[in-house]
């Protein structure tokens, strides 16, 4: 919403057309005797090494798969095989060009892709630059391998390209000497030193995360393209429209600060094999006929999208050539509609009832290996011997790695019975980084004259002043906490970058971030489109490449919309690389009130089902500041609850307020609010404010004295204190604003009955919302836990209380009742 | 005509906003669209502009004032109109708002109505339950083995008729041997209703009470008699004396015409003679305060009314220079006026001593309570008819009681004894005291 724009009527109201170029469409018609003056025939033949690598791997697999053996060795794979014969030229002509410094991110069918950019990335590095990564890549576990089966004569490229194909086998067969130990598999095989990124098995999933990849690259101005290697049934995925269209967002060029302005440096490429696993997106599930022809849909430069014989590597490496070109001159983003065939089905177990014999064949005829030999060979580059030759080795690299895999002794397995917590070490890095990356932060103003750091020196840091409450304009807010914390860390991390939808100019729906702007440049601090998948997953892609970024998605609610990239790619991505990735992403999302069912959900639940996220929910301005704080100078992913109930909450529990200075509250630790002796309460979020209540209630009316502990952690927890107060008032009731089945509260509650059960005088109760959609405003105190609620949920389960007349109905029939109903 | 400028309400939550900037003095011109003032909430800045032409008349705030929402802050309008109606009352605005949403709050709580069928759990009638199980809680069940105690024997007083740690708790504090007693007993429709929680005594249940607020007076009260009993060193002495003379001149002059005269009660007189017989007695028409006594030259006696709001005790003053209808008009005009609530409260100050009569409500003996720092109070009781020892043999006597009260920090036993038994004799000859004034 930026006041320098205007949006005119005059404009707008005025009658045209939208204008489109040409899109072109296999335009490529050079000639190998035109291209010897572009490659050596070293170049050709390493082309065609590479193609064959490939197609001998990937043949290799199938015959396991379907087999149990290969050339004698016997071996059952259980495992994913989605392999990508036929597809070979497209993978190795978009590799020929590209460096280490250049980011692929693929897809389930990328095992061609990773051999063609290692394979590629150790063309172009220095034997030292080889030995130190295979050296100091965990320490030396997959080079320890190969190396003593690799002949010193042959060269460190050739123990590089060993080391390549071993540690991309090993992973798929999950072993420990693997790329990532066995805990990525077949579709999630990487290799961040040769610049080969996750892959991943949700289709589309790599669009968002490449593109996240890209803005690291632009923010922090580093060399290299990022490309996103998706099929063409990704398509049909939302998160990849998102990915693209936040791609091509207009700010880039428009608003975005000289020396960042211009496009993403990324390339959307589809590997358009014409099936989306048996859908034909051409002619059945899709209506673009030609791919290509999407990127005239998305911005003015049409992506300067363009359709590429992918069965000609020569006609690849000539897009890609001219396309690398646009970007490294900020012209980007590039779509590519790469057209390529795959001979195997989508995986062994499909009997590829959707096409016929003929079709496959047809290609088979076109096959671009054979092709290509045969046209070398025609524009006598070299003789069939020497191909020959050229496949005989890599017949043999092959068996030689097959047989270094399979083998236990050499290859083992992650050992879970001598190390039980090898997985459970790697789910979070745990680290405290203060900044990712040692330079000078770009920030507008000197931290102090910023102006919301100036209102706030003038708050009140407590909830009362001399025994009086401060007023809400004056009072230091829970929002001041978290602004606080983050201002802070934008003066120190120079890779921190924040967005969301309204963040900049508005400073965020509930005023969080009000003040940033005067302080960021665009490229630190933007608005994002209404694309919460293209959010998390683009902080994902910025994060795993190095950066620090906080995403914000609104309300809570919203998380739906970023499903898969909270719970399959941010939660994931540091485990399946083994503690290689670090996620240092705080996920902001707000836990509304008053707007109704889509809008007031608590799915603190949701995140803490899900492995590998941190999940904190700070109901004090205290533990706010202090939270964040932690939260930013970590390395994992921390889903961020905030309650847009408490926003503007004072500190009522902190001695002395909210420090100025920095501090952090560890993840992880609940905190004791109230002392108390009868019965524990222990909340989450803003039901802590509704405990005291009832805390209050409990005291006056009924003598007894509650102990209150605000969890402000759900994952991880520290369940010591809890479990310590529960033995000593021998009662637990714990609350919060979540729908009351499948609560996590029900999780904890669980697990005091277990750690404390001796101890215990009544079974722990869960009070939670109601398993309803969110009533109106006027409707809620129906819907939210209440403090007579908690009273009421006392007596009837835990200690009845004289006197006490129930409002609400905590019996056991009710309980079964509104379980049989689902309600 | 003036028109006000109100601080907008930005947002359902926003009580009040701070103005952050003027943009116009007063008597400035202002035109549609001018920034008046810049103001803020907690979440967000805001402009106001004007939106008619005129001149600022007046600027009801200044910077950095909390402004509550839809308050008038300033007036735009023609130089000589009257403002005055749009000056707003500033705090007190915000006050009655919150008052009025406290109000809310707990109209709505005492609104919400009791859930049919979910009166709390009732007791099981047997600790064993339908099933042959016996339901404990295993704290309740740790509780009791450490103090080797047989839960069977508690009372449940849990959820589903769950034996709990205060079943436990109260099964220790009735001993061992009344628990083996108990067993047995425990038969269906035996059981007692269940213990009350731990810390909540029966007193304060609150269906055994109405709850009915002090009024300020017994609360003053309260405060006076709980300070008197708890600060001196009081104790009380009782004697009667021969009420015949006194009662035989209450005959005559019920008997006179003259209204003055008719007037006179016994406690007029008893009044009369405590006035004469206190100059006489200096210790007793003293206030003690801290490590002194005040003794005082007149007697102003404080006299004991009982209203219907509770106990007063209004002042006749220089009650020692009074004659007896003068003291009893006094009495009779200030006990009215304090029955009435007319009193002034110059008259409820100032006693050097206090009389109080319980007679009328047939008290034989009574301790009254000092009215500190006063070092003496009189009670004055029933008549009873006691038996004397005369030449002629027995015979009755009408006798009227009195308790006096002192502050044996300053009066010793003996002296205190000496006042009454001279209050008595002025009582038995009291023409003689009257003739001799």
């Amino acid at each position: 919403m930026p006041k320098s724009q205007f949006v005119s009527p005059d404009e707008l109201r005025k009658p045209g057309f939208v204008k489109f170029k040409d899109i072109p469409i296999n335009q490529y018609n050079k000639t190998i005797e035109d291209e010897k003056q572009n490659f050596t025939k070293e170049d050709f033949l390493r082309i065609f090494r590479d193609m064959v690598i490939i197609r001998t791997f990937e043949s290799m697999i199938l015959t396991i798969k379907t087999t149990g053996e290969y050339k004698g060795i016997e071996y059952n794979y259980p495992g994913p095989a989605h392999l990508s014969i036929g597809q070979e030229a497209a993978a190795v002509g978009q590799a020929y060009l590209l460096d280490k410094d250049d980011f692929i991110f693929g897809s389930h069918r990328s095992h061609g892709e990773i051999l063609a950019k290692g394979l590629s990335a150790i063309e172009k590095m220095s034997d030292d630059e080889l030995m130190e990564i295979m050296e100091s890549y965990f320490d030396g576990k997959v080079l320890s391998v190969v190396k003593p089966h690799w002949d010193e004569k042959s060269g460190v490229k050739q123990l590089a390209i060993d080391y390549l194909v071993y540690g991309t086998l090993a992973e798929i067969f999950a072993k420990d000497t693997g790329f990532q130990r066995g805990l990525g598999g077949s579709m999630h095989a990487f290799f961040p030193p040769f610049g080969i990124y996750p892959n991943n098995a949700i289709v589309g999933g790599s669009a968002g995360i490449a593109m996240g990849a890209a803005l690291y690259k632009k923010v922090n101005k580093k060399k290299g393209i990022v490309i996103s290697n998706v099929g063409d049934g990704a398509l049909g995925c939302g998160p990849v429209w998102e990915a693209m269209n936040m791609a091509t967002m207009d700010q880039l060029k428009e608003l975005w600060e000289e020396g960042y302005r211009g496009g993403l440096p990324i390339i959307f490429n589809f590997m358009n094999n014409a099936y989306g696993m048996g859908g034909q997106t051409s002619g059945e599930t899709m209506g673009f006929g030609i791919l290509a022809r999407i990127g005239a849909g998305l911005n003015s430069d049409q992506m300067h999208a363009e359709r590429v014989d992918g069965y000609n590597p020569l006609a690849v490496i000539d897009v890609m050539r001219r396309k690398k070109k646009l970007l490294e001159e900020n012209k980007g983003p590039v779509l590519l509609d790469t057209i390529t065939y795959r001979y195997s089905g989508h995986s062994p177990s499909d009997a590829s009832t959707y096409r016929t014999k003929e079709e496959i064949d047809k290609w088979m005829e076109h096959d671009s290996i054979e092709a290509f030999k045969r046209d070398l060979i025609e524009a006598g580059v070299a003789v069939e011997e020497e191909f020959a030759e050229i496949t005989s080795a890599v017949e043999d690299l092959i068996f030689k790695v097959v047989k270094l895999v399979v083998d236990d002794k050499v290859s083992p397995r992650m050992d879970l019975n001598k190390d039980p917590d090898s997985i459970g070490n790697v789910m979070f890095s745990n680290q405290k980084i203060e900044k990712m990356e040692d330079r000078e932060c770009e920030v507008l103003i000197p931290k102090e004259d910023n102006p919301r750091v100036q209102q706030i020196a003038r708050k009140v840091r407590t909830a009362t002043e001399n025994g009086k409450p401060v007023p809400k304009a004056r009072v230091f807010q829970l929002r001041d906490g978290l602004f606080e914390a983050i201002i802070d860390k934008f003066y120190t991390d120079p890779t921190l970058i924040a967005y969301g939808e309204d963040n900049r100019d508005w400073g965020g729906a509930f005023a969080v971030y009000r003040g940033l702007t005067e302080s960021l440049p665009y490229h630190r601090f933007f608005n994002a489109p209404i694309s919460e998948a293209a959010i998390v997953a683009s902080a994902v892609g910025y994060a795993l490449c190095g950066g620090r970024v906080i995403a914000e998605l609104m309300y809570c609610d919203f998380l739906g919309r970023a499903g898969d990239e909270v719970f399959n790619q941010l939660a994931k991505w540091q485990a399946m690389s083994a503690g290689i990735l670090k996620m240092p992403v705080v996920l902001r999302v707000s836990v509304g009130s008053k707007y109704g069912a889509q809008h007031s959900q608590d799915w603190t639940s949701l995140c803490t089902h899900i492995p590998g996220l941190k999940v904190v929910f700070p109901a004090t301005p205290y533990d706010a500041k202090g939270l964040m704080n932690s939260a930013l100078a970590g390395t994992d992913p921390v889903v961020f609850f905030e309650s847009q109930r408490i926003y503007d909450i004072g500190e009522m529990f902190h001695e002395g307020g909210v420090p100025e200075g920095y501090y952090e509250v560890p993840i992880g630790e609940p905190d004791i609010k109230r002392v108390g002796k009868d019965i524990t309460i222990l909340s989450v979020g803003a039901t802590l404010y509704r405990v005291l209540e009832a805390a209050d209630i409990l005291e006056s009316k009924y003598g007894l004295s509650a102990e209150i502990i605000d969890a402000r952690t759900l994952v991880p927890f520290n369940y010591e204190p809890v479990i310590e107060s529960v033995k000593k008032t021998g009662r637990i009731l714990l609350t919060s604003d979540a729908c009351e089945r499948g609560s996590y509260l029900k999780d904890m509650a669980q697990t005091i009955s277990e750690l404390a059960f001796d101890y215990l005088d009544a079974p722990p109760v869960v009070v939670g919302a109601r398993n309803w959609i969110t009533p109106a405003f006027e409707l809620e105190k129906f819907f939210f836990p209440q403090p007579e609620w908690i009273i009421d949920a006392i007596h009837e389960k835990i200690l009845p209380l004289k006197g006490h007349v129930a409002s609400t109905n905590f019996t056991p029939n009710e309980q079964m009742r509104r379980s049989r109903l689902g309600v | 005509m003036a028109t006000p400028v109100i601080m907008p309400r930005q947002g359902q939550t926003v009580e009040s906003c701070i103005i952050t900037k003027w943009h116009k003095e007063v008597g400035d011109r202002v035109a549609v669209g001018d920034l008046l003032f810049s103001y803020e909430t907690d979440k967000a800045a805001f402009d106001e502009a004007s939106t008619v032409d005129g001149v600022l008349l007046a600027r009801f705030f200044e910077e950095d004032d909390d402004v509550p929402v839809l308050t008038n802050v300033c007036v735009i309008g023609e130089p000589g109109e009257d403002i005055s109606a749009f000056a707003p009352d500033g705090v007190a605005t915000a006050e009655a708002s919150d008052q009025s949403e406290a109000a809310e709050q707990l109209t709505s709580q005492v609104a919400v109505e009791p859930v049919a069928g979910t009166a709390p759990s009732e007791p099981l009638e047997s600790v064993e339950q339908g099933d042959g199980r016996i339901r404990i809680s295993p704290r309740a069940r740790g509780l009791a083995e450490r103090a080797g105690i047989d839960y069977t024997a508690a009372t449940p007083s849990g959820p589903m008729g769950r034996i709990i740690e205060r079943d436990i708790v109260d099964l220790i504090a009735k001993g061992p041997q009344v628990a083996a007693e108990l067993q047995p007993q425990v038969t269906p429709g035996q059981v007692q209703a269940p213990a009350a929680d731990i810390s909540v005594s029966e007193g304060e249940l609150e269906t055994a009470y109405d709850v009915v607020p002090l009024t300020n007076i017994r609360k003053r009260i309260a405060e006076a008699m709980f300070k008197s009993l708890s600060t001196t060193a009081q104790l009380t002495i009782h004697t009667s004396f021969d009420a015949t003379e006194i009662l035989e001149l209450r005959k005559k002059l019920k008997a006179s015409q003259n209204p003055a005269a008719q007037a006179i009660t016994l406690t007029d007189m008893v009044l009369y003679a405590v006035s004469r017989t206190l100059i006489n007695h200096k210790s007793l028409n003293a206030h003690m305060v801290d490590d002194k006594l005040l003794v005082y030259k007149h007697v102003n006696l404080g006299l004991a009314v009982d209203t219907e709001r509770g106990l007063m005790v209004p002042t006749i003053f220089k009650s020692d220079v009074k004659s007896l209808s003068q003291i009893s008009a006094d009495a009779k005009r200030l006990a009215n006026a304090c029955r009435a609530g007319a009193v002034n409260p110059d008259e409820l100050q100032g006693g050097t001593f206090t009389v109080t009569n319980l007679g009328g409500l047939g008290v034989e003996y009574f301790t009254p309570v000092l009215n500190p720092p006063q070092t003496g109070i009189l009670g004055v009781n029933t008549i009873v008819q006691r038996v004397r020892q005369t030449p002629e043999g027995l015979s009755t006597y009408p006798a009227m009681g009195l308790s006096l009260t002192f502050d044996h920090r300053a009066v010793d036993g003996a002296p205190a004894a000496r006042f009454l038994k001279e209050l008595k004799e002025n009582l038995e000859s009291f023409t003689t005291l009257l003739a001799l004034e």
